[in-house]
């Protein structure tokens, strides 16, 4: 029964991994380049919804739009400023300018916000479903439930709207989809800004459960590279799944480890995927 | 005909769902000059990759100077004798031309003879006077010909050379030939790829032609152009 | 002048320089750290400029360093001279093992991995308390004024062993540079089915320079703990304290070169330690906002370095004298 409890709280948290890490495997999807400050970028989401709850008394669940938009806002800029000028430099170049940006929107949050752990009281925080001898907390429940929202909304947008397909197109041919009209620059702006609107949103929705610091981020970093590598660097579906299957072993696993080897096991998943299928185990990559 | 050298048997190579070699099996004698033709996307460099290690053949063997060499890394069987140049042309751009040929030399002995070693071989291919430009600096030609220098570096007993003719003219081609004779008289075995066909009938005692991935023809040259499944694949174009 | 001549002549003032400073002073202590940082830089680029393998994750090895001489030292008193070995000789098996999943791996993949081993090994250090201190961190006892020790109440003697060390790798890249290893890594780092095929045994040239890298940074690892008496999980294993700056300051110079480190130190450490004086009274992380703005500005101009950029100055400048 511990298992099976493991197993749905694996599923609840999952289900958030999922969509922080869609935004990183959208923009390497899009662009061939891994950006190493997406986890910053949940950071800045949690704090944007923190500072809603806390001035203006709106919930993080819903702070989580708010976060998205500001972020998504945020992504493009960069993108225009930034990423854009080293979209055909050497790798090393795309790596160092997002490591850069790393290190400037920490330290930046640090400036802003002081290093102060902040957390929200909700009123659904202590609260949970009982079905049986199972247990489901409800904040997880509502995290999940807008993960999984808003995976659909972008599934939605990106299959069903012109702007998601021309951005679709864009990543598998950007000269076959420049010569059929679509701007590869404003499509890598969109896709940037989803992608970390998207990391953002799934930060904020887990602040009912989550405390939020500048260096909050980091605790993430491994486990996005996990799932991203698991589904496949640029599938978004991989990443979905990548992010339940995430969220499963690391609660599981804390049934066999103690809970600081949770991060040992997923480096072992991960490198094991890296070094005997750097494409990914669920989704085909691109 | 003294003892085979290279033994191609039965190489199968999938690439998913593609065929790309389809049970091919020839045999190269030491000393031979041995062309290797077929329409574009035949298999031809994808039989030579095959060979010397860079892919895994499905199924089949390569059996190199008597012992099965099948399944090996590539520096294994350049070690063995065994290399190829690379039909786009692969050097270390940014390094020397003698540096290139320089690191072929590394397999069988040290910098400072491998440097004296690749001297020679630049001069063997001509190519003597250009030994401290950049690759980055060179015309296509001269690239090709400082592949076979650095591939004449590792010392093989086979060379297998991808289109090293290509994008040649008249005389340069000439110079190749001439080239590939004198390295044969000196022991060396060499099978070609090329599309020139005068070039390779001229060339070549024996030559195998691929089609789809099989193998549709082997023997002389005057067999070659007379061979009714040939003309109809390949040689149409030219020679009907 | 010669390459050699100029080598001479840092090295002669390099020994000189401490005789006009304070030995506790501030200056030498950030020359010290200029010194190690230089070294680590030059560690970083056997991998990451001569192979062009962009590691993310040297504070692995650096770590190990640390924590394990000082480990050591704490709980059996073995000299650090002797812990030094121990670390490194553990980073380089890490090392070993860490290139079996991360051999085919280029770019982007590649520093992935590498940054995330990092970070594991961060959390263990930060969880295994019993050990390592969790995320207290580790304090070196101190004794007496020792060399056998390893530690000393004036920073000049730390100026000179880290300046032996500095020494020491930049021999170790020139050796490799200008060896069979060298020839062969310069091959695999351009096209590595290339040099597959003449004859480069790709794999054991990407491991040698691996491991050899690994173990360099590992001494400096147990140099940096003697020096600063203590640390904690995130100076020695964090991702921009030790595996970006390290990387940084190869690249700021010019990965691949010899000078490279050296010049990339020169600059960014002095820079950062002054900053921080200056600035961290009034906030923290504003230097370090500094050194983020300053590598995304780096990237943007000149992401072959600062040699390229001066040269490509000099050069226009003449042009423009010419013209």
């Amino acid at each position: 029964m511990a298992f099976l409890q493991a197993v749905i709280d694996g599923l609840m948290i999952g289900g958030v991994y999922a969509v922080i890490s869609i935004g990183l495997t959208l923009v390497f999807g899009v662009m061939g380049i891994v950006n190493f400050a997406q986890a910053e970028f949940l950071t800045l989401g949690m704090f944007v919804a923190f500072f809603a709850w806390k001035y203006l008394g709106i919930d993080p669940l819903v702070g989580s739009l708010i976060s998205f938009v500001l972020i998504f806002g945020l992504g493009v800029l960069v993108q225009m400023t930034i990423i854009q000028r080293v979209l055909n430099a050497p790798p090393v170049a795309q790596i160092f300018v997002t490591v850069g940006l790393l290190i400037v929107i920490e330290n930046l949050s640090l400036i802003a916000f002081g290093s102060d752990f902040r957390s929200v009281t909700t009123s659904y925080q202590t609260s949970a479903l009982r079905l049986g001898p199972l247990f489901i907390s409800v904040p997880y429940l509502a995290a999940f439930c807008m993960s999984l929202l808003s995976g659909l909304a972008l599934w939605l947008f990106t299959n069903k709207t012109w702007y998601g397909r021309a951005m679709r197109a864009t990543a598998q041919d950007p000269m076959a989809a420049h010569l059929m009209g679509i701007n590869a620059d404003r499509m890598r702006q969109i896709a940037f800004g989803l992608g970390v609107g998207m990391t953002a949103f799934g930060g904020a929705v887990i602040l009912p459960y989550f405390t939020v610091h500048p260096t909050v981020g980091h605790q993430f970093v491994v486990l996005m590279f996990t799932v991203v590598v698991l589904g496949g660097l640029g599938s978004v579906a991989g990443a979905v799944v990548g992010g339940l299957v995430v969220g499963v072993i690391q609660s599981v696993s804390t049934l066999f480890f103690p809970i600081q080897l949770q991060n040992l096991v997923l480096f072992l998943v991960f490198i094991t995927v890296l070094a005997v299928r750097p494409t990914g185990l669920i989704g085909a990559a691109r | 005909m003294s003892a085979p050298i290279l033994q191609v048997d039965g190489i199968t190579k999938r690439f998913g769902g593609l065929l790309a070699l389809d049970n091919v099996s020839f045999e190269v004698a030491a000393g031979d000059i041995i062309g290797l033709i077929g329409p574009n996307g035949a298999g031809k460099s994808t039989l030579f990759s095959t060979l010397v290690g860079l892919h895994k053949p499905t199924s089949g063997s390569v059996r190199f100077a008597g012992a099965d060499i099948t399944g090996l890394k590539p520096h294994k069987v350049a070690a063995r004798g065994l290399t190829k140049t690379f039909q786009n042309v692969a050097l270390f751009m940014e390094a020397t031309v003698l540096d290139n040929v320089l690191i072929g030399a590394l397999l069988r002995e040290g910098v400072a003879e491998a440097r004296t070693t690749a001297m020679a071989c630049l001069d063997r291919v001509g190519l003597a006077h250009i030994a401290g430009k950049t690759a980055n600096d060179l015309s296509f030609p001269e690239r090709a010909r400082v592949e076979v220098a650095r591939s004449l570096a590792t010392r093989p007993k086979v060379l297998l050379l991808d289109e090293v003719m290509a994008a040649l003219n008249h005389v340069e081609m000439e110079e190749i030939m001439a080239l590939i004779r004198s390295l044969r008289d000196d022991g060396l075995t060499v099978v070609a790829v090329e599309h020139h066909m005068h070039a390779i009938m001229s060339l070549c005692e024996r030559i195998v032609v691929l089609n789809f991935g099989r193998k549709i023809a082997d023997g002389t040259p005057q067999d070659i152009a007379k061979d009714p499944e040939v003309v109809r694949a390949y040689l149409g174009r030219e020679y009907a | 002048m010669k390459p050699w001549i100029w080598g001479a002549a840092a090295l002669i003032a390099a020994v000189v320089v401490p005789s006009f400073l304070d030995p506790a002073g501030y200056p030498i202590r950030v020359l010290t750290l200029t010194l190690l940082f230089a070294a680590l830089g030059q560690a970083w680029n056997i991998v990451g400029g001569l192979a062009n393998q962009i590691s993310l994750g040297h504070a692995a090895f650096f770590g190990i360093g640390a924590y394990t001489s000082t480990i050591l030292l704490i709980h059996f008193n073995l000299s650090p001279w002797i812990g030094m070995l121990a670390g490194a000789a553990l980073a380089a098996l890490a090392a070993y093992l860490l290139s079996f999943p991360t051999m085919k791996l280029r770019g982007h993949y590649f520093a992935l991995a590498t940054l995330a081993f990092s970070e594991v090994l961060r959390v263990v250090a930060s969880s295994w308390t019993s050990v390592t201190g969790g995320p207290a961190g580790l304090s070196v006892p101190y004794a007496a004024d020792s060399l056998a020790l390893l530690q000393f109440k004036s920073t000049t003697p730390y100026y000179y062993i880290i300046l032996g060390a500095l020494v020491l790798i930049c021999v170790v890249f020139l050796v490799i540079q200008k060896s069979a290893l060298g020839y062969r890594l310069r091959a695999v780092k351009e096209n590595p089915d290339a040099a597959e095929v003449i004859g480069v045994d790709t794999t054991r040239v990407k491991i040698t320079a691996a491991v050899i890298s690994a173990a360099l940074t590992a001494l400096l690892g147990t140099l940096y703990a003697q020096f600063t008496y203590f640390f904690d999980p995130e100076a020695v294993f964090g991702i921009v304290a030790i595996s970006v700056r390290a990387a940084i300051i190869a690249i700021l110079g010019g990965a691949g070169t010899l000078a490279g480190p050296l010049i990339g130190a020169f600059v960014i450490v002095p820079l950062e330690e002054f900053a921080n004086a200056a600035l961290s009274s009034r906030a923290a992380g504003l230097s370090q906002l500094v050194f983020g703005l300053m590598l995304i500005a780096i990237i943007l101009v000149e992401p072959r370095g600062l040699l390229v950029l001066v040269s490509n100055g000099i050069a226009r400048l003449r042009k423009g004298r010419k013209g």
